[in-house]
């Protein structure tokens, strides 16, 4: 009876566990989607849900698909080429995902705009005054060039993995049979890589989904920001999870794509015997042509705004009060730590049991322990909320002692909101990384008698150890840069970098947000670094 | 590995115990606020060395922070609430989360128009949604009232942000009050009509591409062209120093306020707190730093503020912005202002 609902061992009712508890705060919120529809919920289909529908529609379509033009040529550039700064580039090309696309958006619009660096330079030295509006990026296409240059590293970084894993041999049997790079790539490695940039430009959707900060600023009304509006202008929380609902609709449409085009194709084989790539050595002119392109994406998407911070934070020194840096620092690093931690344990043990059980209730598990990313943030937050005020009043219940709030006003609330958030990214990493390994291993430790939890530990972590380490690096600047959750759930007299550097930036001081968003890069940047230097030495 | 498994746990477990910080039950007050400037937590400061009373403070946007004391129902831990724009007040108070408070202190130092009519809340600072033009291309002689600004002479003219903004919902919640629902219609079609551009960006831009010559007028609040004046940004003081202020007839003006919650667990330290942001000494420190009027009639604006000379205001009580704030955010729906 216990086998055939999947509670086969202990990874099994761990997993079971961690299903439950991510489902339960969605369920409250949920319950409210059966509510009558109300008045207001006319208005909204009449007036405004054909915008929502069709901005979010481009926003996403477009950045999805630029972004994985951009990710994937450069993943296939830095594996398939010498050319100079190569090993720079390598990792340089993940910085810009330190950079929250709302900051980006703010640093941007604060350069090319009247007052920014290069209207003004025209205008005083060379008495040319542009035309503000070629320069104006506050719309659609401006939206989706932020979301881009900022988010592509999530096809680049899943891409290049793939091709570093997987490609080696294809690429010498493919130059054996006389290719040349180019037609290795449109014809062999483009094909073969669609699932890891699909997986990619997945992630990089449902951000943009989210996303609330860069949208807002740019006055262009999204999902997100219309279950804001909903549940706020109109104080109509059962019509905003409606909108919630929808996004959900549009969402697992979106993930329903990436499955079929993922299709039931398996290309992993289980060779640990994997060479690297001998890249084509590219000299002279075309090493530096080569060298172009990586560079100006590198340029647009980190130098220029990383510049421009610097510059703010130089001249709005003076201008800000006490910053409390080191107890900020210690609070951002301290949830981001923590948060990615649990969520990369979690994601272990849900992967690991989705690739060992073969029931109906497993194979759900993958789809659910994604859920959370693809719910907006504030309604996750909410549900978070009641979920933990119902906690307390049922202590309270339970020790019949009224002591009041105990776990919601505790930083616990909001990294569990964390991990209901972002376990999809973690869990994400860790798939792909079992997928890559596949079974041929574990079922022969088996064979010879060695536990799951043995198995586990001696045979899969050490082979999993990239894969974790790269989803342990996304969480945590998923958490470093995450706003809306940390801005309702946090408690008293915590502040984040992130929350900080919104403050200011949302009072319309964005030169004396920016210190604060430099500061929030750095960690982000450093974290990077930490990683790729690891897996250099540690070879996974 | 299983070391390292270990390891990890203990230290989760650490690090979350060394966010956990234990609140004491007395000497203490405990802040929901929406305002994030610099100027508040010096006030703030102030207020524990002069008292003694350890003030806690959660910032966020104001109608997650509603939303939040009213899930947290009568275990909420917030005293006070703080939001920039008394709509958002007023919603507080009908959402049964505040409670009133009878203070001669606050009563002598808030006017009875910018507090709520059964002091469920007071002002704390003023703003004003004015007229902002370009002292190049427009007479000041040529602006009179909102009203006007739907005429066809201001055709491609008029930059403003987007209707989503708090600051546009109070203001045509006012006119509504005013003027009716039909004429507050009318306006904002008017307005979308002669508007320069999509509204896009936030109040500084409007008047930044004003100086560009996207438009000749903002609508926009006073402290905005404050701040600008005063930029680290020379390039953005220029363009402040293109600019002027008016104030339209029956200006529309608008409050920082503060409100007891209803199940404040610190009341006598929240009304101490309400009454020092109210003082001659706090309300002094708001005038100065962030270009808003001060509520409290003893303190003089600062100087900058006084250049832009006395203005008429809209008589009405700043209530009626929450509660005629959704009937505007669905006018600005219909005309699609967007």
């Amino acid at each position: 009876m216990l086998n055939k609902i999947g509670l086969k061992n202990k990874w099994s009712m761990i997993s079971l566990l961690i299903i439950i508890l991510i489902l339960l705060p969605s369920i409250f919120i949920f319950l409210g989607l059966f509510n009558e529809t109300s008045d207001n919920w006319i208005h909204i289909k009449t007036y405004l849900l054909k915008d929502y529908v069709i901005n979010s529609f481009i926003l996403t379509l477009f950045t999805g698909i630029f972004s994985i033009i951009i990710g994937v040529s450069l993943a296939w550039i830095v594996n398939a080429y010498d050319f100079k700064f190569k090993n720079f580039f390598k990792w340089a090309l993940i910085l810009p995902l330190a950079i929250p696309p709302y900051i980006g958006s703010y640093t941007y619009v604060g350069l090319l705009n009247y007052t920014g660096i290069i209207q003004t330079f025209f205008r005083n030295n060379l008495s040319i005054i542009l035309d503000p509006s070629l320069l104006n990026i506050m719309n659609l296409p401006g939206a989706v060039f932020i979301y881009t240059i900022f988010l592509y590293p999530y096809v680049y970084l899943i891409t290049n993995a793939f091709f570093k894993k997987q490609s080696a041999s294809i690429i010498e049997v493919s130059k054996t049979l006389g290719k040349g790079p180019f037609e290795i790539f449109t014809k062999v490695m483009l094909p073969l890589s669609r699932g890891a940039y699909v997986g990619g430009a997945t992630i990089v959707v449902l951000e943009v989904l989210n996303d609330y900060g860069v949208v807002k600023y740019f006055g262009i009304s999204t999902f997100s920001t219309s279950i804001f509006q909903t549940w706020f202008a109109l104080g109509d929380i059962n019509s905003a999870i409606r909108l919630s609902a929808y996004l959900m609709a549009f969402v697992f449409l979106v993930l329903l794509v990436e499955r079929v085009s993922r299709g039931d194709k398996k290309y992993s084989y289980s060779s640990t015997n994997v060479k690297p790539l001998k890249p084509y050595r590219l000299k002279g002119l075309k090493s530096w042509a080569m060298f172009l392109f990586p560079a100006t994406i590198f340029t647009i998407g980190f130098l220029i705004p990383v510049a421009q911070l610097i510059y703010w934070s130089i001249i709005s020194y003076g201008n800000i009060g006490e910053l409390n840096i080191i107890s900020t620092l210690f609070n951002s690093v301290g949830v981001s730590l923590v948060g990615s931690a649990l969520i990369i344990i979690a994601a272990i043990i849900i992967a690991n049991t989705v690739r060992i059980n073969n029931d109906f209730l497993t194979k759900n598990y993958a789809r659910i322990a994604i859920m959370g990313y693809s719910i907006p943030g504030a309604v996750i937050a909410v549900g978070v909320m009641i979920f933990f005020l119902k906690l307390d009043s049922l202590v309270n219940m339970i020790t019949s002692y009224d002591s009041g709030l105990i776990l919601s006003t505790t930083i616990f609330m909001l990294i569990f909101a964390y991990f209901i958030r972002f376990l999809a990214i973690g869990f994400n990493s860790v798939e792909s990384g079992f997928q890559k390994i596949g079974s041929n291993y574990f079922e022969a430790s088996r064979t010879l008698g060695k536990s799951i939890t043995e198995t586990f530990l001696k045979v899969d972590l050490p082979m999993l150890k990239p894969s974790l380490l790269s989803g342990f690096l996304l969480v945590s600047i998923e958490i470093l840069k995450e706003l809306p959750l940390t801005l309702i759930l946090r408690p008293f007299n915590f502040n984040t970098l992130a929350t900080r550097a919104f403050e200011y930036a949302n009072d319309e001081m964005i030169h004396e947000s920016a210190i604060l968003s430099l500061i929030l890069i750095i960690v982000s940047v450093s974290l990077v670094y930490a990683l790729t230097s690891f897996k250099k030495k540690g070879k996974g | 590995m299983n070391k390292l498994i270990k390891f990890n746990i203990i230290f989760v477990f650490l690090l979350i115990l060394s966010f956990t910080t234990v609140v004491g039950a007395a000497g203490e007050v405990n802040l929901y606020t929406n305002r994030h400037y610099d100027t508040d937590e010096l006030l703030l400061e102030e207020f524990e060395e002069d008292t003694g009373i350890t003030v806690n403070v959660l910032k966020g946007g104001s109608d997650e922070l509603i939303e939040k004391i009213s899930r947290e129902g009568k275990d909420t831990s917030a005293d006070l609430l703080i939001t920039a724009d008394a709509g958002r007040l007023h919603r507080a108070k009908t959402m049964g989360l505040l409670q009133p408070v009878e203070s001669e202190v606050l009563f002598n130092n808030v006017p009875e128009n910018l507090r709520d009519e059964e002091n469920y809340w007071f002002g704390l600072t003023v703003r004003g949604r004015v007229i902002v033009y370009a002292k190049d291309r427009i007479n000041e002689d040529d602006l009179t009232s909102y009203e006007d600004l739907t005429d066809q002479k201001w055709d491609d003219k008029i930059l403003v942000r987007s209707s989503s903004n708090i600051y546009n919902q109070s203001l045509l919640a006012s006119f509504i009050e005013l003027y009716g629902r039909d004429w507050a219609v009318n306006w904002a079609e008017g307005i979308v009509e002669n508007m320069a551009r999509k509204p896009q960006g936030n109040d500084r831009a409007q008047a930044t591409a004003v100086a560009a010559g996207q438009g000749d007028i903002a609508i926009m609040n006073t402290y905005y062209l404050g701040k600008m004046l005063n930029s680290s940004n020379q390039e953005e003081v220029k363009v402040a120093k293109q600019l002027e202020i008016f104030f339209p007839e029956k200006t529309h003006i608008n409050v920082s306020g503060i409100g007891l919650t209803k199940y404040a667990k610190n009341k006598e330290n929240a009304v101490k707190l309400m009454e020092y942001l109210t003082s001659n000494k706090a309300q002094k420190m708001f005038a100065k730093a962030n270009y808003e009027y001060p509520v409290n009639n003893e303190v003089e604006p600062s100087d900058l503020l006084k250049s832009w000379g006395e203005f008429e205001t809209q008589d009405i009580n700043l209530s009626s912005l929450g509660e005629n704030n959704k009937e505007a955010y669905m006018i600005f729906n219909q005309v699609g202002w967007k």
